[in-house]
């Protein structure tokens, strides 16, 4: 299995364990990734608000530097997926915009074709990879970990541009989670949002969103929460002490990358999956499963 | 399946309960005739309302499992298949006054709705020479957001407004807001989006796609918000943090390629409020090592043809 690798600025910076830990896990699953050069920021959600064509036009350029390689381009962040499947959709459903875009990025030496399909990790480990496979690659199950899947919005919508699977009753993350042997935790916010794109125009309002989130997964009784996407686990994490401001109950739940929890499933060391990189210590976690 | 249950949240004007109806399942049948059936053979009380049954009058919306839907569209089939029950959960509308039962109070937003001036202001003078035409790219500018029935699906899960009902405007009046803004015909577009960046949170908006999910016309509302944000600019609206955070990652990636962290702070919110609210933060960060502050992204391999598309869209945009 081979994949043009789309990292997104994120593990560029504040989440490099994310990168780390998906380059550990890829290794030890066999599934070898093709970082794509000179790709750029999808966006983020931002640039489509001052010019859509440029958001576009940017996006089909990252698509076509996967087709470059007759490859399909794999990511680990929502946004960055949802920006890149957007941007597929628009240009393979409209004939008139592709033949406008391709012009500009024919100017300067690219072509979108259409031919790269646009993934992310847990996808590809559900439907390409198979979660019985996963299972024969498990070292150290985690049981009796309790574990609180949070998806993130740009994972299942909109569900036109997503649509993996159904997003008012999504599985994928449970089943994943299951396969590694730790217990799934029925918690009321699982789908919500953790409110990172608008932390700095609406910050009290985010840090009330994060802090319901935090707080929904910890009364359920989980020992972590874990996310397919970097976005969620920064503001989750990195924002915690400043939501619990907000709450006088105690919010304290650490975060994992999806990565991770695969990564200590497969048998890495905490240290190789940067485990020690988090504001909200793990450590719990770890005592649980490291016994 | 022989059976289906609907557990249906109840409200008579001062107490609040769920209450159970059970009835024989029928393939091919919607939320509504559940309902409707419920209140002829089982319950007159129960209160709802509806029309048209053809997703036309938007009358009809409630909440299934957490879930706003437009009871006439939606397929119980379905539902059951998604859920794998044979027991569904109906609510009111969420971010809604209730009233009745499912039946909530639209008045507090449809007086909200008219702060945008839902309607074309038109200049009479151009209009009296060259009439109302719009050519065919004209009008699908508008199509979408015109195709909104007011069931107010988008408001009951929309992650912003169920935090700040007060600061952030309900979807719809950000789709109405800016259905007017962009008409060709209209003449006062200002009139339409200044409230909305104004009084509706404009920038507040967190992107979590559930009134884009929710709608059941597919009428698009949080690309209505982006469209708003460009219109805002365009009329000089550029200093306020949605619009400096937006503008960070723009100039990043023609710099670089890619975002740069460590800056963003400073090009969104300003030195002084970095500096005073942002350092427990990035001291949290720096001892984690989660920022670095020598890390600069270095401009990406073919920086130069990225500059170039910055600037042939802007050739193509002027054109």
């Amino acid at each position: 299995m081979k994949y043009a690798f789309f990292p997104g600025c994120t593990l560029e910076g504040a989440a490099k364990e994310a990168l780390t830990s998906t380059q550990k896990i890829a290794e030890a699953l066999g599934i070898e990734l093709v970082e794509l050069e000179g790709w750029t920021c999808c966006g983020a959600s931002h640039v489509q608000d001052i010019d859509d064509l440029l958001a576009l036009s940017l996006n089909a350029r990252n698509i076509a530097l996967a087709e470059k390689l007759n490859l399909p381009l794999l990511t680990v962040c929502n946004t960055c997926t949802l920006m890149l499947r957007s941007a597929k959709q628009q240009l393979d459903q409209t004939p008139e915009l592709k033949d406008k875009v391709n012009t500009i990025l024919g100017q300067s030496g690219y072509t979108y074709s259409g031919s790269s399909e646009v993934t992310h990790l847990l996808w590809v480990l559900l439907k390409n990879y198979g979660l019985d496979n996963l299972k024969k690659k498990i070292k150290r199950p985690l049981t009796g970990l309790k574990v609180a899947s949070f998806y993130g919005c740009h994972i299942l919508r909109p569900p036109d541009i997503m649509g993996f699977e159904n997003s008012l009753n999504p599985q994928s993350l449970e089943k994943l989670v299951e396969a590694l042997g730790a217990e799934n935790v029925a918690f009321e916010k699982r789908l919500d949002c953790c409110g990172f794109h608008a932390v700095f125009p609406a910050e009290q309002e985010v840090l009330k969103i994060t802090g319901l989130d935090c707080l929904s997964a910890r009364e359920a009784g989980a020992h972590c929460m874990v996310t397919p996407c970097p976005l969620c686990q920064m503001q989750l994490d990195m924002y915690q002490p400043d939501s619990q401001k907000q709450f006088k109950e105690t919010l304290t739940i650490p975060v994992l990358h999806l990565s991770q929890l695969i990564g200590l499933a497969l048998g890495l060391s905490p240290q190789d999956l940067g485990l020690g990189r988090h504001i909200v210590d793990t450590h719990p976690v770890l005592e649980k499963i490291l016994k | 399946m022989d059976k289906i249950t609907y557990r249906i949240k109840r409200f008579d004007g001062t107490r609040e309960w769920f209450q159970e109806y059970t009835f024989p399942y029928e393939k091919n049948k919607t939320v509504l005739w559940g309902l409707i059936k419920i209140r002829d053979e089982q319950d007159p009380t129960l209160n709802f309302t509806s029309a048209c049954r053809s997703a036309i009058c938007g009358s009809c919306g409630v909440r299934v499992n957490g879930n706003a839907a437009l009871a006439c569209k939606t397929s119980l089939d379905e539902l059951l298949e998604i859920y794998q029950t044979s027991t569904l959960t109906i609510e009111p509308l969420s971010n809604y006054r209730v009233i009745r039962d499912l039946v909530v109070d639209w008045e507090p937003k449809l007086e909200r709705m008219k702060e945008v001036k839902p309607w074309l202001i038109a200049s009479e003078e151009k209009d009296l020479s060259l009439g109302f035409i719009q050519s065919e790219e004209e009008f699908h500018k508008i199509s979408n957001p015109t195709d909104c029935i007011l069931c107010g699906c988008c408001v009951s899960e929309c992650t912003q407004h169920s935090t700040n009902s007060q600061g952030f405007y309900e979807p719809f009046i950000f789709t109405k807001s800016y259905r007017f803004t962009i008409d060709s015909r209209d003449n006062a577009p200002s009139q339409h989006l200044t409230p909305s960046l104004e009084k509706g949170g404009l920038w507040k908006c967190v992107r979590c796609m559930q009134c884009v999910t929710k709608c059941p016309k597919g009428v698009r509302p949080a690309d209505h918000i982006s469209g708003l944000r460009k219109e805002s600019m365009g009329l000089g609206h550029q200093q306020n943090k949605g619009a400096r955070h937006a503008y960070a990652f723009y100039d990043d990636i023609r710099k670089t390629g890619r975002l740069n962290e460590m800056t963003l702070p400073l090009k969104t919110e300003g030195l002084t409020k970095t500096l005073s609210r942002r350092i427990p933060l990035a001291l949290r960060l720096l001892r984690k090592g989660k920022l670095n502050p020598l890390h600069f992204p270095r401009p990406v391999q073919g920086i130069e043809g990225v500059r170039k598309i910055y600037r042939l869209v802007q050739k193509e945009e002027r054109s």
